[in-house]
């Protein structure tokens, strides 16, 4: 068959159309090569530079906007009919994924039309089904509960807790109205769980949060040393930069199981679970007595060489083979594989930062780059790979734990600066941050926290150790869910649950890992009376009486602007980026970029002159004696369960992919648990076998799947499944305050 | 407890509410490519298509690196976004093959989607000649339109790529964007591949067929646990990882899985071989000349009853029965086009046979000639439930071998014959007659030996190495336990029990009542038997991709 093109008169193109031969055969005999159900598949030119595409779906006009769902950032190209989405496909012309997109990527825009979105605001009494109400009375309900709280119990005893799905300006507003408008003192997000222990180690170890790569680093390393970290599942579109890398790089893994990452790497240490930092003190220390170091940059730029020098003497290799497995010759082959290296990157995720000693093993990293002098040039750094969309947007302007801006809540002259760009009172600024996720919930059970505003987030599905975290939303006297889905296990527990708009509905910026500000655009309607975050936020102001702090803060690209007034001076100094228009027209555009000396090079990367953001200007090298897992196995629970991600196809809570057909298609619906064939053969399971998995806090159940790669003594369980959190242990990072999910003890046994 | 609220909050919230409907993205920014006509992602695929055309005896195919795949499937998604298929619906999955040992563990994602075979299973099964292979390219397509919507090519394709839209009534499948091919453009799965893992290459078909056909023991096979290339021969090739494609096993290699049951196939197969049974019985009792003509009527009718009514449930299992008059033209090649003309000639030879048997205006010569006509109706039937047997067999299945589905389909038409021989003996007056014993005694036999053949595939459950009839076996012992032991129960009562009591002369009498509770509990066997059969079928695909 031949396709023919058709010129119309005025010379455009016109959709393909098949050559039919003819029908001369008798009925029974008959061959049909066209008609209604060929003609749905047609495709047709996409134009706009977009090649072909379903010719139903054919676009008037394209739009690029920054994808919703983890940190990379990547770019889709929104085909639209009458200014309304109707498909996507990847932007092609930008410098985080040059065309490519992973499967939640493809499938962004089909969570906006579940049909459990929110419609309507939704109030109701503890125990009994909301019911729908206008949002003026949502509103007067929301600002007389949560004041007749404020009233009885002081205004610390109302809190909120946010997310790193949200974009920048929605963060700050949140952060703003709660702290300088509302008087609430407690407030914090999701990104407690995944990026709060990177932040930490770089704030103390450079002075400031400050990831200091750009992607083209995956591409310029010739050693690429990855922990805890499986960018194959987590973020394909960086490992796709990895595979783009022209230098045949050594690729190291340190993770305990064998993931598709470990698969793809030359080196894989399959370490003991929370054994990585005495690993990495244990290179540290291979690395300084071979003389593998760059003294000339640790005597300019790097403080307490000496006592991490002599701190590591401990860690001989016979230790570091007790604690981590892994074998004197292979400890020193890595090491001389980092010393061999011309551009040595380090990277983790959360098997790094959900960690009892996360924030310290992080430094362990860090430490690594800082002696060996890889970082500040091209395919180095000690890089953390953040989690969530806006993780970074959160981290720097959420006004939870630093100031907005990354300024500093105790320091006076930082309350000062930022009261005067706001205009408001700085006395209505706190005098230090706001308690950390798991303190708020401990809040709640001494009676100090009452009133809990929930945003874009999941508390009852992803917080660990699930059935105290449960039971702590019930206690609440009052709970305000505000989410684009009003079926969320968290929703359950609600008295108030507001509808937000979601991704695609509302405009904004999120930060990316590689410190980009990408845009958000409005690309779809809302659901019924759903309005975006940032427009309840506004309702949220009004009613409360506060509306006029707030006169400013008109749209999402007029809170951009102040919080480039804000950022002035501070390492993440945005004062150059002047609006929305800008961004989309660069590709995005990465802190910093001040408009005194704004570098308009689309990669850059951090430190290249050497200097840290501590006042004299140095790194610090931090480090601490390993501990031991709070609960270690024993005879009645003898496995230590890992948690992570199951696929690129899930996110999180799967409140959105799980809505999508097409990505529930790509993973396991049902819960399963890797587990080693000796384990297995142990306890007489077969595979596919059901089997129920004990902690001490709860049980679930979940298929046997047998295989080596997860380790001896050890399981797997996506964190996806909702029952997961029924087993986790609340532990915690002492710096970071970050749960520490992939350690507790569980026991296996067949139902 | 709608509260009034103030004009201003009113005007607020109607203000919110309104701006939040207003879309403002192609107003507020630059339509960067609104003038840009050629595709922007053109240079990044344009190595991983051919660039020229295909030459004499090749044909394009996917090309797989495991090397490069991670897994994301982005694959998956993009085919599904970029061909506007229908929700839920994909071309393209991803399975898992994991094992190994300690020092080698495998985790190997797999991308497949169709093979474009050389020899097409689809293409061959299809009744309505609804697949064409393209001379030039070699890419199977499938032509919708033309499709009723059989699910044939479900079975006859061993690798699961066929998918069918219940609301649509056809199946579709990959074409591996042809039409973006013919435009240069790379098919979506290709463009979307964030590590360049899918490309279009030129092979030999001789070259890929000499490969298929050359496996030890009808081994080859794409990969570990995918279904032996000889069947038909597939082009895609899947390149690196030696390893894990030599340690590794489908993630569900050791699961069997109930397969769809096909109700309208079960009850147009019991029927059908029973009208076959009772024709053949028929026979039988005119050359015994045991009973009259009025009996010889009512077999006849019987028979005749039961074709029809099979014929008739059989076009309920067409997503578009009003093209059922397409199906006999894909004969050359298609065992059900065959199956379909079998049971047309079979209903013919059944008509022309109940007519002489049930009116007796007939000249002498053409009355004479119902003996014939009774030869010529079992002949025809065989024949035809011959086409049934193939029509599985050419699939592949191993629990649908030849040996397998012979017995079981003829062993039915024997186990149905006989129990509606005697049902009918019975109900006509014959119920202390030896024919009616003897058929007793033959039901006996034939239902014996029938379960005998059943039973046999339990042995299966003993081996250590996870086989087809294995993982068969299991779903048999698990998931349709209550079915096997259903059925076991129904032959034991109907098959044994109830004709024993008949052939030893207890209801001579009248054995109407027996009769029938025996003939119930046969037929029943029978329709669990058959559903059991493409339930616990085990269909293969590609490996272990997720539920």
């Amino acid at each position: 068959m031949s396709i023919e093109v058709e010129t119309t008169e005025n010379g455009t193109t016109e959709k393909p159309k098949r050559s039919l031969p003819p029908l001369p055969l008798p009925l029974p005999m008959e061959r049909v090569f066209d008609g209604p159900l060929t003609q749905e598949m047609l495709l047709s030119p996409g134009k706009f530079g977009l090649g072909m595409v379903p010719d139903r779906l054919s676009p008037d006009a394209t739009t690029s906007m920054v994808c919703g769902f983890c940190s990379t950032g990547c770019s889709l190209n929104v085909h639209l009919k009458d200014g309304q989405a109707i498909n996507l496909s990847p932007e092609v012309d930008y410098p985080v994924n040059t065309g490519m997109a992973c499967p939640k990527g493809w499938e962004a825009l089909t969570p906006l039309y579940s049909d459990d979105r929110g419609t309507t605001p939704l109030l109701g009494n503890k125990g009994s089904k909301l019911k729908p109400v206008d949002w003026a009375t949502a509103m007067e309900t929301f600002c007389e509960r949560f004041k007749s709280i404020q009233a009885e119990h002081g205004n610390e005893s109302v809190a909120f807790l946010g997310t790193g799905q949200m974009p920048t300006e929605e963060l700050a507003f949140l952060g703003a109205l709660a702290k300088f408008g509302m008087g609430m003192k407690h407030g914090d997000g999701n990104t407690r769980q995944c990026m709060a222990t990177a932040v930490t180690a770089y704030k103390q170890s450079f002075g400031f949060d400050a990831p200091p790569y750009t992607y083209d680093d995956f591409e310029q390393s010739d050693v690429l040393v990855f922990v805890g970290a499986n960018p194959c599942t987590a973020h394909p579109i960086m490992w796709q930069r990895v595979m783009r890398n022209p230098h045949s790089p050594k690729i190291i893994v340190i993770d305990p199981r064998h993931t598709e990452t470990a698969a793809c790497a030359s080196h894989h240490l399959a370490i003991e679970p929370k054994s990585d930092m005495s690993l990495l003190y244990g290179i540290g220390r291979i690395l300084i007595e071979n003389g593998w170091i760059d003294r000339d940059f640790i005597d300019r730029s790097v403080n307490d060489f000496d006592a991490f020098e002599s701190f590591v003497h401990a860690f001989d290799a016979d230790r570091v083979e007790r604690d981590s497995g892994i074998s004197p010759e292979r400890q020193h082959e890595i090491a001389q594989l980092i010393h061999e290296g011309q551009r040595v990157s380090f990277w983790w995720t959360m098997g790094v930062n959900q960690s009892y000693q996360g924030t310290r093993t992080a430094q362990a990293i860090i430490n690594l780059a800082l002696i060996t002098g890889n970082i500040g040039r091209p395919g180095t750094g000690a890089n953390s790979i953040t989690g969530q969309c806006n993780a970074m947007g959160s981290r720097l302007f959420s006004n939870t734990t630093s100031l907005l801006g990354g300024h500093d809540f105790a320091k006076e002259e930082h309350r000062q600066k930022v009261a005067d760009i706001l205009g408001i009172d700085p006395a209505v600024i706190p005098t230090e941050a706001s308690d950390s996720y798991d303190r708020i919930m401990d809040g709640i059970a001494e009676g100090r926290i009452r009133g809990l505003w929930v945003i874009a987030t999941n508390p009852a599905h992803s917080w660990i150790h699930q059935e105290r975290g449960r039971e702590l939303l019930k206690k609440l006297d009052f709970l305000v869910v505000q989410d684009m889905y009003s079926t969320t296990e968290t929703a359950e527990f609600a008295d108030l649950y507001l509808p937000a708009a979601a991704w695609g509905e509302k405009e904004g910026t999120f930060i990316n890992s590689e410190r980009r500000f990408g845009l958000l655009k409005k690309v779809s309607r809302a659901p019924g009376q759903a309005l975006s975050d940032f427009s309840i936020f506004q309702l949220v102001a009004h009613y409360w009486g506060v509306g006029d702090q707030f006169a400013e803060w008109t749209d999402a690209e007029s809170v951009l602007k102040i919080l480039a007034r804000i950022s002035e001076g501070q390492p993440c100094d945005i004062t150059g980026i002047q609006d929305y228009r800008m961004l989309d027209d660069r590709g995005g555009i990465q802190w910093p970029y001040p408009a005194s000396n704004a570098n308009d090079a689309q990669e850059r990367r951090l430190f290249e002159d050497g200097r840290f953001y501590h006042l004299d200007q140095k790194a610090k090298l931090i480090f601490d004696d390993p501990k031991e897992m709070p609960e270690t196995t024993s005879e009645a629970y003898p496995f230590v369960l890992m948690t992570g991600r199951g696929s690129a196809a899930q996110w999180h809570t799967q409140t959105r992919t799980g809505k999508s057909k097409v990505l529930s298609r790509l993973y396991e619906v049902d819960p399963f648990v890797e587990i080693h064939p000796d384990d297995a053969k142990r306890l007489e399971l077969t595979h596919d076998q059901l089997v129920s998995i004990e902690s001490r806090r709860g049980k679930m159940t979940a298929k046997a799947r047998i295989i080596p790669g997860v380790g001896r003594g050890r399981v797997f369980v996506p964190m996806h499944y909702e029952d997961v959190n029924q087993l986790t242990l609340g532990h915690f990072d002492p710096y970071s305050r970050q749960p520490s999910y992939k350690d507790c003890a569980v026991k296996i046994a067949a139902v | 407890m709608i509260h009034q609220s103030e004009d201003t909050s009113t005007n607020i919230v109607d203000r919110l509410l309104e701006s939040q409907q207003q879309l403002t993205a192609v107003e507020k920014f630059s339509q960067r490519y609104s003038s840009v006509t050629a595709p922007a992602n053109e240079s990044q695929y344009k190595d991983l298509i051919p660039l020229e055309g295909v030459g004499e005896g090749e044909q394009y195919s996917f090309e797989i690196d495991l090397d490069a795949c991670s897994g994301c499937k982005a694959c998956v998604a993009a085919c599904h976004s970029l061909n506007g298929l229908e929700e839920g619906e994909i071309w393209r999955n991803v399975g898992l093959l994991t094992g190994g040992d300690d020092f080698n563990p495998v985790v190997q994602h797999v991308t497949s989607a169709c093979h474009h075979c050389v020899e097409p299973g689809c293409m061959h099964g299809c009744p309505v000649r609804a697949y064409e292979k393209d001379p030039v390219t070699g890419i199977v397509e499938h032509l919708d339109d033309q499709c009723i919507g059989c699910k044939y090519c479900m079975f006859t394709c061993p690798y699961d790529v066929p998918s069918y839209s219940k609301s649509k009534g056809i199946v579709r499948k990959c074409n591996m964007c042809t039409d973006r091919l013919s435009a240069g453009q790379a098919p979506a799965c290709v463009q979307a591949c964030p590590h360049e893992a899918i490309k279009i290459r030129k092979v030999k078909k001789d070259a890929i067929r000499a490969e298929a056909l050359d496996g030890q023991n009808g081994s080859s096979a794409l990969l570990p646990g995918a279904p032996s290339s000889r069947l038909t021969v597939p082009t895609t090739r899947y390149i690196g990882k030696p390893k894990a494609v030599a340690n590794g096993k489908p993630v569900d290699f050791h699961v069997g899985k109930a397969q769809h049951a096909h109700f309208p196939l079960v009850f147009m197969l019991t029927l059908t071989q029973m009208a076959l049974g009772v024709f053949a019985a028929a026979l039988l009792i005119r050359w015994a000349g045991s009973i009259d003509s009025r009996g010889l009527a009512v077999m006849n009718s019987a028979g005749f009853g039961s074709l029809v009514l099979g014929l008739i449930v059989a076009t309920l299992h067409l997503g578009r029965p009003d093209k059922a008059y397409r199906a006999m033209s894909g004969f050359r090649t298609s065992w059900l086009s065959r199956e379909i003309i079998g049971f047309n000639a079979f209903a013919g030879a059944a008509s022309g046979l109940l007519a002489l048997s049930l009116f007796s205006f007939w000249p002498d010569w053409i009355a004479a000639q119902s003996g014939m006509a009774a030869v010529a109706t079992v002949l025809t039937g065989v024949l035809a439930v011959e086409c049934s047997v193939m029509l599985y067999v050419v699939t592949g299945r191993p629990l649908w071998n030849a040996v397998r589905t012979h017995s079981l389909f003829f062993a039915t038409a024997m186990v149905l014959g006989c129990a509606a021989s005697v049902l009918v003996l019975a109900a006509s007056g014959w119920s202390g007659s030896a024919t009616l014993r003897w058929f007793a005694v033959g039901l006996i036999v034939a239902s014996g030996l029938k379960l005998a053949a059943e039973l046999r595939l339990l042995k299966h459950l003993h081996l250590d190495d996870s086989t087809p009839e294995k993982l068969s076996a299991q779903v048999l012992v698990s998931d349709k336990l209550f079915h096997g032991y259903a059925r076991l129960a129904c032959t034991a009562m109907g098959g044994i029990l109830i004709p024993a009591m008949l052939a030893v002369g207890l209801f001579s009498a009248s054995a109407v009542v027996p009769a029938a509770i025996m003939f119930a509990f046969v037929f029943f066997g029978e329709v669990i038997e058959r559903y059991l059969f493409f339930a616990i079928s085990n269909a293969r695909r590609m490996p272990g991709a997720p539920n």
